[in-house]
C-alpha cells in the first residue's frame, strides 16, 4: 500500500498542494500549527471516507472557497488507483462526493480501497479513555478489512436513531408497543454481524498485542478481551423493553461494547501507569497494523502523528524498529530531535510551513 | 424592501410550498412563467386542475386512479391470489414496466419511520390486513425498498400478514442486469451470492 501522490485544493490550511512522498519513510517536520496533522488527517479521509477527528466536515473547508478537494494516486494491490474527495459547501451543509477511478461511491464503500493505521496524539488516551474511543479504534481498523462493516455501521446507527424514537413515542402513548419487534429484529441482524467481526478482530488482535507488549515492556503481560453484547443478544433485547422504555434508548447492542485491556491479569484502565498505558497502546497500534497486513495481504501505510515525542527512548525505539523498513510511513514532528539518527538516513524528510511542504536536503 | 405585486408574490409563496423548491428557485419559476406566454400559463394551471379533478387514488390497493378503481384493479386479467405491497405508485409504475408480475398491488403510502413519526396506522396497513383476511389473496410479495426503514416495515408486516395464513415473500436481491461486476458494490454482490440458484 502506497500514497504516491497526494493534491490538496482548499482543505484546512492548504490552499494548494501537490506532494509525492517517497515509498518508505517520510518525515514532516514543522512547528505548532503548521498543518502537519490537517496533512495526515487528509490521508486518513482516504482510507476512512471522513474525517477521524472533526465533528463536521464544514469544518475541513479552507478559507479560499466553500469547497475542499483531497485527491490521491495509490498503489493498493500492485494496482494504481485514484481517489478523491470533494466537498461542496451549500449553505449550512456540505455534500460530499467520493469517486474511486472516477466512479462514484457512497462513503461506506470507500475504505478498504487504501488503507491506513492511525496513530495519533488522542490515541494515547486508548486505554483510560470511555469505551467509545476504544470502538472507534476496532471501527477504524475493521471498516478497512471486514467488506460490508462499515455499511453494517452506518445502518446499525440508523436503526438506533429510529428505535430510540419509537421507545420514546410508545412511552408517551403515541404508538403501540408491537411495532418494536421489526426494530428489535434489524438491531438483532446488523448488531450480531459488527459483534462478530469485533470479536473474530480482537481474537486475531491478541497474540500480536501480547507479543509486542511483552517485548516493548520486558516481559509484562498484555491481554485484551472482547465485551459484547450478552450471548443471547435477541432475547436479551426483548428483556430489556421496560428499561429501554424508562430511559428512552437502546440499553443492550454493540453500542455498549468495550475492550477490556489487563496488563499481568489488572485491568489496566484502573491500574495501569501513565508509562504502562503508552505501552499498551502502542502495542494496540502495531498489533492493528500487523492485523490489517495479514488479512489485507499487504501492510496499510503507518501515519504517526506527533506520537514519537510523546513516546520515552525505549517505547520509540520498539515502535520504529516494527514501523520502519517494511512500507510507507508518514510521520510528523515539531522537531527533528526524537528520530534516531539510522532512520533519518533513509528517509525523506519534509518541512511544513503555513500550509506549504517543502522537501528538505 | 420594495413589494412585488400581490399576484406575483402570490404564485410565488405557492411554488415555494412545493418539494424541493426553495423561495429563490420559486421566484425564478414565477418570473419564466410571467415571460411566458399566455397560452403556456394556462396550459399549465388546467393540467394541474384537471389532474387534480380526473385523477385520485384507487379505493382498494391506493394506486392513483381515475374513477374509483385503477387500472389494475379494474383489468380482468390480473391474478387475485397474488398481491405486491409497495411503498409509492412510482413503484407500481416501475413493476408494472417489467411485465413480469401478472397480480395485484397495495400502496403503502410510505415506510415505516418513527422519526417522522410514521407508524402502521399512518400508512395503509390497517387496510392492508382487511384486504388480505377478506380476498382470497394466496401469497403477498412485500416488496419494500431494501434501505432500513423498508426492512423494518417488510418484518413489521411478515409477521402481520402471516397469522393470517398467506405466504408472504420477499423480492431477491440480485446483481444489476448488464453491470460490471468489478463495479457492484459488496453489499449487493453478498447479497447475490447468499441468494444465489441453480441454472
Ligand atoms: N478550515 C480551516 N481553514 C483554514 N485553516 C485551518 C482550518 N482548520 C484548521 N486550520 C488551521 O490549520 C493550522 C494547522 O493545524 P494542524 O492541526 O495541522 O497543526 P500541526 O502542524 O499539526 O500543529 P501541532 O504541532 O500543534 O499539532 C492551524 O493553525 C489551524 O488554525
Ligand atoms: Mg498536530
Ligand atoms: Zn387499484
Amino acid at each position: 500500500m502506497e500514497l504516491k501522490r497526494l493534491e490538496l485544493n482548499n482543505h484546512r490550511n492548504y490552499a494548494h498542494l501537490d506532494l509525492e512522498p517517497g515509498p518508505g519513510v517520510n518525515v514532516f517536520v514543522g512547528a505548532n500549527g503548521q498543518g502537519k496533522t490537517n496533512l495526515l488527517e487528509a490521508v486518513a479521509m482516504l482510507a476512512l471516507s471522513s474525517s477521524p477527528r472533526a465533528r463536521r466536515d464544514q469544518e475541513l473547508l479552507g478559507p479560499v472557497t466553500p469547497a475542499a478537494r483531497i485527491h490521491a494516486e495509490v498503489e493498493s494491490a500492485g494496482r494504481g488507483l485514484e481517489v478523491t474527495i470533494t466537498l461542496q459547501g451549500e449553505g449550512e451543509r456540505v455534500r460530499r462526493v467520493i469517486e474511486v477511478d472516477g466512479v462514484r461511491r457512497r462513503g461506506f464503500d470507500l475504505p478498504g480501497h487504501f488503507r491506513v493505521t492511525l496513530f495519533w496524539p488522542d490515541d494515547l488516551g486508548l486505554v483510560k479513555a470511555g469505551p467509545e474511543q476504544r470502538r472507534r479504534f476496532l471501527n477504524q481498523m475493521l471498516v478497512q478489512v471486514e467488506p460490508g462493516y462499515a455499511r453494517n455501521l452506518a445502518a446499525l446507527r440508523r436503526v438506533l436513531e429510529q428505535r430510540n424514537s419509537l421507545l420514546k413515542r410508545i412511552a408517551a402513548g403515541e404508538e403501540a408497543p408491537g411495532v418494536l419487534e421489526a426494530w428489535n429484529a434489524e438491531l438483532v441482524a446488523y448488531g450480531s454481524d459488527i459483534a462478530g467481526a469485533r470479536a473474530r478482530a480482537v481474537e486475531e488482535l491478541r497474540p500480536y498485542a501480547a507479543e509486542s507488549h511483552a517485548e516493548i515492556a520486558a516481559g509484562e503481560r498484555l491481554e485484551i478481551a472482547y465485551i459484547g453484547p450478552p450471548e443471547n443478544f435477541g432475547d436479551a433485547v426483548e428483556k430489556s423493553l421496560g428499561d429501554d422504555l424508562r430511559r428512552g434508548s437502546t440499553t443492550i447492542g454493540p453500542h455498549h461494547d468495550d475492550l477490556l485491556i489487563r496488563l499481568d491479569g489488572r485491568d489496566a484502565r484502573s491500574y495501569a501507569s501513565q508509562g504502562q498505558q503508552r505501552t499498551a497502546v502502542v502495542s494496540l497500534k502495531l498489533a492493528e497494523a500487523a492485523l490489517v497486513t495479514r488479512r489485507a495481504g499487504e501492510r496499510p501505510v503507518l501515519l504517526l502523528d506527533d506520537v514519537l515525542s510523546e513516546l520515552d527512548a525505549e517505547r520509540r525505539a520498539a515502535l520504529l524498529r516494527r514501523v520502519a523498513g517494511e512500507g510507507q510511513v508518514i510521520i510528523t514532528s515539531a522537531e527533528m530531535g526524537p528520530f534516531p539518527a539510522d532512520l533519518i538516513t533513509g528517509a525523506r524528510v519534509w518541512s511544513v510551513n503555513s500550509g506549504r511542504i517543502e522537501a528538505c536536503g | 424592501m420594495p413589494q412585488l405585486p400581490e399576484p406575483l408574490e402570490r404564485l410565488i409563496s405557492e411554488l415555494s410550498r412545493l418539494p424541493g423548491v426553495g423561495p429563490k428557485t420559486a421566484q425564478r419559476l414565477a418570473f419564466h412563467l410571467l415571460r411566458a406566454d399566455r397560452q403556456r400559463a394556462e396550459s399549465l394551471a388546467r393540467a394541474i386542475v384537471d389532474m387534480k379533478l380526473r385523477i385520485g387514488f384507487c379505493e382498494r390497493c391506493y394506486n392513483i386512479a381515475e374513477g374509483s378503481l385503477c387500472a389494475i384493479c379494474s383489468s380482468a386479467r390480473r391474478d387475485t391470489t397474488l398481491l405486491c405491497v409497495v411503498e409509492t405508485p412510482l413503484d407500481v409504475l416501475a413493476v408494472e414496466r417489467t411485465s413480469e408480475f401478472a397480480g395485484l398491488y397495495f400502496v403503502l403510502n410510505g415506510v415505516i419511520s418513527p422519526i417522522d413519526g410514521v407508524g402502521p396506522d399512518q400508512l395503509h396497513v390497517p387496510q392492508l390486513l382487511d384486504r388480505v383476511r377478506g380476498d382470497g389473496v394466496v401469497e403477498v410479495i412485500v416488496a419494500t425498498d431494501a434501505d432500513i426503514e423498508g426492512e423494518a416495515t417488510a418484518v413489521y408486516l411478515q409477521r402481520a400478514l402471516a397469522p393470517l395464513g398467506v405466504e408472504v415473500t420477499r423480492p431477491a436481491h440480485g446483481l444489476p442486469v448488464g453491470g460490471d461486476l468489478e463495479y457492484a458494490d459488496e453489499l449487493t454482490v453478498a447479497r447475490a451470492i447468499v441468494g444465489r440458484r441453480s441454472f
